[in-house]
């Protein structure tokens, strides 16, 4: 294998590489957000500087079904995202995410830097329940329940589709082969190419069971919100740099 | 989280570091390791330049890992191509399966270790050592080899060269617009390795042609032998042998 074609390469291996190159298209994509409020002090821990956490305490915990993902086949997701404020501006930083599937937790922390760990969510409708569980290293970490399209979504699947277009942002690390940082970004994308093929919002609960690898439980439940579901198509492309930890904070 | 703390952190995420730093100590590690030989222009193709193939014998190895510390209890499955960097007699790992996030992560990311998820197996059954690996459900490799038969064997130094070779990676990461951030072979050399055992015998391979874990696509003409080892080790840092990218 010659520098030229090793330089083409997407990812590693070079003998079967972990995923192509982006953009990646979702087709169905399934979500399951349940909105509630924590402890702000807590909050202001999770979030790297110079992102500023929502006023309002407000954390969302995420189930996503992917049933089909160019360049990553058929998974699902569960994770927290904290809406916050970057330069004044609204952002969602994505702290913790679970998923079942390889090339996605590789191409998700080695292009964006989603915080992503192999686990098994699961993400189904169970009689009249939307009920997302997730498994830990054997242990249920948590499990969300929610009524079955009680209502559509205020606004309807137009304002769905323009929520999902927000302005998300991950914090990137990537060692050096001494252990150094090598990589350390706050990394902006956004989704494109959004077709939302329906929306709800119904009652919801939420349990969170502490555990030192999965700690969703770290921001602790203080008030459900809301829970909402929807359906839809989209592209993840790639992103830009935000804040370059390395660079921006060089004497 | 201040951003002074942020550039302390070892991996992502925040809250719950994948992975802590390095180095990482083993114990119990135990191996089989079956070479056989194989196609010599697939070889050159797998094989990154500047390295050079050292032959047409390669290996396909199960481990054992009961306990890696920052890591856990697993299982894991690989490829190696020897081969030479300037002369010096390495081992390329071309391909790479485990079953357990933190060394998945950290090994792509620290080292280049090319690791993808796949369920490996090493046990003993009855008179047989045996390793499997299957991937995304489908079995893709299956090994076995004869039970300690020279268990009386005095010299074992093959055996403790072979674990201080220089082991060479492809670490490929991403930019976040898609163009390569980082790539590079990194060179890593095991630290105070403990050699518990070493027996060699018999071996079979089967390798089953499966597009994200090609381990086929270096076909087995011949296997020439197996090696079982069970170590206490070290895996610390590795340094940058070659920069495509400088």
């Amino acid at each position: 294998m010659t520098p030229e074609q090793i330089l083409k390469l997407p990812s590693m291996p070079a003998a079967s590489p972990s995923y192509p190159m982006g953009p990646y298209r979702f087709v169905n994509r399934e979500y399951l957000i349940i909105t509630y409020e924590t402890d702000k002090d807590l909050l202001r821990e999770a979030v790297p500087e110079p992102l500023e956490p929502n006023p309002e305490g407000h954390v969302l915990y995420e189930w996503i079904r992917m049933p089909d993902s160019s360049g990553f086949g058929d998974y699902t997701e569960s994770g927290v995202v904290i809406p916050c404020l970057f330069q004044g501006q609204p952002i969602n930083f994505t702290a913790q995410m679970y998923l079942d599937d390889e090339p996605p937790i590789s191409a998700g922390r080695e292009i964006w830097g989603f915080p992503k760990k192999y686990a098994h969510p699961k993400l189904e409708v169970c009689s009249d329940t939307i009920t997302g569980t997730l498994h830990y290293a054997g242990q249920l970490v948590a499990m969300g329940t929610m009524a079955y399209k009680h209502a559509e979504a205020p606004g309807g699947i137009e304002a769905t589709a323009k929520g999902m277009t927000k302005t998300q942002c991950n914090l990137k690390i990537i060692p050096d082969v001494d252990g150094s940082p090598k990589i350390c970004q706050l990394v902006a994308y956004n989704l494109t190419d959004i077709t939302i093929k329906g929306s709800w919002v119904s009652p919801a609960r939420l349990h969170l069971i502490p555990h030192v690898n999965a700690p969703a439980a770290d921001l602790p439940i203080k008030k459900i919100v809301g829970g909402k579901h929807f359906i839809g198509d989209l592209t993840l492309p790639h992103g830009r740099v935000l804040f370059d930890y390395i660079k921006d904070q060089a004497p | 989280m201040k951003k002074s703390d942020v550039l302390k952190l070892p991996s992502m995420p925040l809250q719950s570091p994948t992975f802590p730093r390095g180095p990482y100590r083993f114990f119990r590690r135990q191996y089989l390791v079956i070479s056989y030989r194989s196609d010599a222009a697939a070889i050159r193709e797998a094989l990154p330049e500047p390295l050079v193939p050292a032959g047409d014998t390669v290996a396909v190895q199960w481990l054992d890992l009961p306990d890696g510390e920052g890591f856990g209890a697993y299982s894991a499955a690989a490829q190696i191509i020897p081969c030479t960097f300037k002369g010096e007699p390495c081992n390329f790992v071309s391909q790479m399966y485990v079953d357990n996030t933190p060394p998945l992560a950290g090994g792509r990311e620290i080292w280049g270790y090319p690791m993808k998820y796949g369920k490996a197996v090493l046990k003993v059954t009855g008179d047989t050592l045996t390793g499997t690996l299957d991937y995304a459900t489908q079995r893709a490799a299956t090994g076995t080899m004869v039970y300690k038969h020279d268990a009386f064997r005095a010299d074992l130094s093959k055996e403790r060269e072979l674990l201080a070779r220089t082991q060479v990676t492809l670490k490929m990461i991403p930019d976040i617009d898609g163009t390569p951030a980082i790539a590079q072979l990194v060179g890593i050399n095991f630290a105070d390795v403990k050699l518990q055992g070493a027996w060699t015998g018999e071996a079979r391979l089967e390798l089953i042609p499966a597009v994200n874990c090609p381990l086929a696509d270096l076909p087995v003409r011949r296997v020439t032998g197996g090696l079982h080892m069970v170590t206490d080790m070290t895996l610390p840092y590795g340094r940058v042998l070659h920069d495509y990218l400088a």
